[in-house]
């Protein structure tokens, strides 16, 4: 009785929180969801695709009473196992993940709320009504104003408290359950992720509502360096709108070039067509060590940490403007600013100043003092020739590249005047600068690059925010039918193998008509690459959320406009409530929306916490071969799993036998083995004959042109009728399909997870 | 514990259980002789050319046809295998194969039961040392071993890191040779 009153009395709080009496939809099972509110959901998720563990390590280091080793089955002094400590390890990176956001959420919201009001008005423009799916969904309020954005955010930041602190020693001993949690937290960061978004957008009047951006400069050969250069470097645009702001008020616009690195860039690019994007993180220690920036300004997140180090080394000014990464510095934001001006200019003093106005004054005012007496030529050809001829090839730096590659070959080569293989070489470099600090000869390498890198400039399209509600009228059918192929979301960091894969993937799919979307340094590498005609894929295709469309939705942020676009499908095409209703809601994207996320360069936790929310929402994710070091993925047993779903039409469970999608977490080690893969991973179940036939044909053509001229070994799995197989491929899949006694199996009207597992949620309630 | 420092400090290991180095091609043949359920997992690098224009896929051909040993073709392998007239015996992507193999009850390529030696050849070292780990954790059922140039500390044996190529193709050739030669 006592439990069932404080269930009312939780209740009845969530229900005030979020303004259940407005009824703009009725509330639905799980308006702002604990961790074990959806436990059930994760569980059948995880039945179906087990996690997969590689461990980093054999011990765990967590506490005093180690170090405990892991091996041949023994458990730590607390009781925990090697399959748990990875588990534990995961739910951890998604926690800084989706707190790195969450957090930088609420610095914007306080930041804007300050400026505008907690009562200023959400409104995303005339084709958005449904402004917030993942805040609506998981929270369940529609938030109107800036201050509603911290009643979500209020949420996620307790249910992180909780969450961490079921990461302590001796508690859970589930690797189940603590992957259960880290699917949780990475739900909760794709409300975050929204929250922020939003903000900057209503805050900022960032484009929203429009799918053609304007096309802005990439490459830091676009950067004028005739002129006083300041660098923003990192993912929270407070700092560099409000430097423009200042040099919009001073006229000083077209005298200073403002660039910008990593997400940073991409925000600020949504503010001034005039910034430029200089590149994803992997270009951020090349670009320092040029000295092309006159001030470098970090604010939060990837902005690396020895950023004050390296300016110091070019004599780049810095200030460091958010609390996230102060480097130990001076906080001069209570300093008068000319004293601050005078010691930078003067002194060569770096310091922390968090107050955005004052350090876009400090910034634009040392720029402009100290440009003109800064060198900033590149490295020539004859010049790297010389540097290069130190170079032993000891091999010294491959052990430490984290791409494995022999830079001390590219270098060796250049000193033959030979820069064919370093200009390959540049391609794969993340940037990490290992190779220079482990060199026994102290060989310049990042300033030889500097010559295979060239001056080439790209384009890249402005980040444009939500999908757009009419947009989602228009290809909801299509997409839940599957003739449009699938929707291919490619995000994430720069840890790629190679970064020309990015734009060959966009290349790949857009041209066969799926919807590509982009956020983050993916965003950026997608445009690094030119065609024949000198044109890149944004140049190439249409802006729009169509088939065949390329769309950059923007920062990192704005992945939750991805999470956002599958569930408007569910609740604007197929008429769902979404309102405190994630089960359903995954459920009919699992099911219905042929989407794959491909994170191919993921290094950091908050890509973790980003495709792991993807995977609680039924989205599959295609990892590059780094992400290997995450320690888990989320992988089907294929002929072997459980592939039953709930005809909700007939109320009757049957066995699909296809693996659709094949698995929720994937790392491919070549981008040839990741092209089928992605198309694979585009099928559901719910596929119309035309749809899966013509799923079927990219996957059987990208498998004929990347892996073999045969069939795909599984393609029996996915045939479920005549009609399913792929008009140009007939003959050839008939006589397969007979060859092994394939024989077809009965459509299924409605599949859903939904009556397979335990739950609340009744099977009426995914009929739409 | 082994001291060996494997050529690519990513792979550097963390912990207690390092595989068993072994540098003689006829303990490896040895080895491999005694397996009942052998399987050999092919990767991309041996894609690659020796100086001499072989294909380094063909050592890994040779190794297989010598004791009959099912090939298991990952990424894009199964393309050159085939060109070179060989069928592999399953496609799994590096990931996919090792999570059936950690299972004791799969039965393996061959329908005959789970594999007791599975042998790592021209995978990224990175991912292919983080299968290994995975296997060394979670398949006690199962001996693992790598052929390529490089020590990878997570499998249950290894070769040492080969500071020249000729030497590294040596060996393959030795090992070649001793799985010949029969009991």
């Amino acid at each position: 009785m006592a439990q069932v009153k404080e269930i009312t009395r939780k209740l009845e709080e969530i229900h005030k929180k979020i303004k259940a009496e407005i009824p703009w939809e009725p509330v639905g099972p799980t308006p702002m969801p604990e961790i074990p509110d959806l436990r059930q959901w994760d569980m059948r998720l995880l039945k179906t695709y087990a996690p997969f563990y590689a461990p980093f390590c054999d011990l765990c280091c967590f506490c005093t009473y180690g170090k405990c080793d892991l091996t041949e089955g023994r458990r730590g002094a607390c009781g925990i196992d090697i399959a748990t400590q990875q588990a534990r390890f995961v739910l951890l990176a998604c926690l800084m993940g989706c707190s790195a956001h969450a957090a930088h959420g609420g610095h914007i919201l306080e930041f804007l709320i300050e400026r505008h009001g907690p009562d200023k008005k959400i409104d995303l423009g005339t084709f958005i009504e449904v402004e917030a799916p993942n805040i609506r969904t998981v929270v369940g309020m529609k938030p109107e104003t800036l201050g509603d954005l911290v009643i979500a955010l209020d949420y996620v930041f307790k249910e992180i408290g909780h969450l961490l602190d079921s990461c302590h020693t001796g508690q859970e001993g589930s690797a189940l359950d603590y992957e259960s949690k880290a699917l949780h937290a990475s739900m909760l960061d794709h409300v975050g992720m929204e929250v922020a978004d939003i903000a900057q957008i209503v805050g900022f009047g960032y484009p929203t509502s429009v799918a053609d951006t304007p096309l802005v400069e990439l490459g830091w050969g676009a950067i004028d360096k005739t002129k006083p250069v300041i660098l923003v470097s990192g993912h929270n645009p407070a700092t560099s709108t409000v430097l423009i702001d200042y040099l919009r008020e001073h006229n000083l616009e077209d005298q200073v070039e403002v660039c910008g690195l990593c997400c940073t860039a991409l925000e600020t690019t949504r503010y001034s067509d005039k910034a430029k994007i200089v590149g994803p993180l992997s270009r951020a220690l090349f670009f320092m060590r040029t000295g092309v920036a006159d001030v470098i300004m970090t604010d939060e997140q990837c902005i690396r940490t020895d950023t004050p180090q390296e300016a110091a080394k070019v004599g780049s000014a810095m200030i460091a403007c958010l609390d996230k990464a102060m480097y130990g510095l001076e906080d001069a934001t209570e300093t008068d600013t000319d004293e601050i001006v005078r010691r930078m200019v003067d002194n060569k003093e770096q310091f922390a100043i968090l107050d955005p106005a004052k350090a876009a004054e400090v910034a634009v005012r040392v720029a402009m003092k100290i440009a003109p007496e800064r060198k900033k030529g590149w490295l020539t050809e004859e010049e790297a020739i010389e540097l290069a001829k130190k170079c032993t090839n000891c091999r010294m730096c491959e052990q430490v590249c984290p791409n494995l590659f022999n830079i001390g070959g590219g270098i060796t080569e250049v000193a033959k005047g030979n820069f064919d293989l370093i200009r390959q070489q540049f391609l794969q470099c993340i940037g990490c600068g290992k190779c220079e600090q482990e060199c026994p000869n102290n060989v310049p390498i990042f300033k030889i690059m500097q010559t295979a890198a060239g001056t080439e400039t790209w384009k890249c399209r402005a980040g444009r925010g939500p999908v757009m509600d009419t947009e989602i009228r228009n290809v909801g059918a299509p997409i839940t039918l599957g003739t449009i192929p699938g929707v291919i979301a490619i995000v994430g960091c720069s840890n790629y193998p190679d970064i020309g894969d990015i734009a060959d993937m966009v290349e790949e799919f857009a041209k066969r008509r799926y919807i590509v979307v982009l956020t983050g340094c993916a965003a950026m590498a997608a445009g690094m690459k030119k065609d024949k005609d000198g044109l890149t894929v944004y140049e190439k295709y249409s802006p729009n959320f169509d088939a065949g469309g390329v769309v950059n939705i923007g920062s990192c942020v704005a992945n939750a406009h991805i999470s956002g676009a599958a569930l408007k499908i569910a609740n604007i095409f197929a008429a769902l409530p979404l309102r405190g209703n994630y089960e359903v809601m995954a459920d009919y994207v699992l099911n219905r929306v042929g989407a794959c996320g491909v994170a191919w360069g993921a290094y950091s936790q908050k890509a973790a916490s980003i495709g792991t929310g993807f995977n609680r929402l039924g989205v599959p994710v295609v990892l590059g071969p780094h992400s290997s070091k995450y320690r888990r993925l989320y992988l089907s047993r294929k002929e072997e799993d459980d592939w039953k779903v709930m005809d909700a039409r007939k109320r009757e469970i049957v066995d699909t036998v296809e693996p659709a999608p094949e698995h929720l977490a994937y790392v491919c080690e070549t981008k040839e083995k990741a092209m089928p893969m992605i198309a694979k991973l585009c099928i559901r179940r719910n596929d119309t004959p035309q749809g899966r036939a013509i799923k079927l044909n990219h996957y059987v053509s990208l498998y004929k042109k990347y892996i073999s001229p045969g069939l795909p070994e599984d393609l029996h799995l996915f045939v479920r009728r005549d009609a399913d197989i792929p008009l140009v491929y007939k003959k050839e899949v008939r006589e397969y399909l007979q060859k092994i006694g394939w024989k077809p199996r009965e459509p299924i009207g409605l599949p859903t997870l939904i009556g397979t597992y335990p739950t609340k949620v009744p099977i009426d309630a995914v009929i739409h | 514990m082994s001291a060996v420092i494997p050529r690519h400090r990513v792979n550097v290991l963390t912990g207690i259980k390092s595989a068993k180095l072994i540098e003689d091609p006829v303990e490896y043949a040895n080895l491999i002789k005694k397996a009942k359920r052998p399987l050999l997992v092919v990767g991309p690098l041996l894609l690659a050319s020796t100086p001499d224009g072989k294909i380094l896929m063909e050592y890994a051909l040779n190794i297989a046809k010598a004791c009959n040993i099912p090939i298991c073709a990952t990424a894009q392998t199964k393309g050159k295998i085939v060109e070179l007239g060989v069928q592999p015996d399953c496609v799994y992507d590096v990931v996919e194969i090792v999570n059936a193999l950690k299972d004791p009850d799969w039965k393996g390529v061959k329908k005959e039961g789970n594999h007791d030696l599975v042998m790592f050849f021209g995978i990224r070292s990175d991912l292919g040392n983080q299968g290994l780990s995975t296997l060394k954790h979670f398949a006690p059922h199962l001996k693992t071993m790598t052929l390529c140039k490089h020590y990878f500390p997570h499998a249950s044996y290894s070769v040492p890191n080969f500071k020249k190529d000729e030497k590294w193709l040596e060996f393959l050739e030795g090992l070649i040779a001793n799985l010949r030669k029969g009991d």
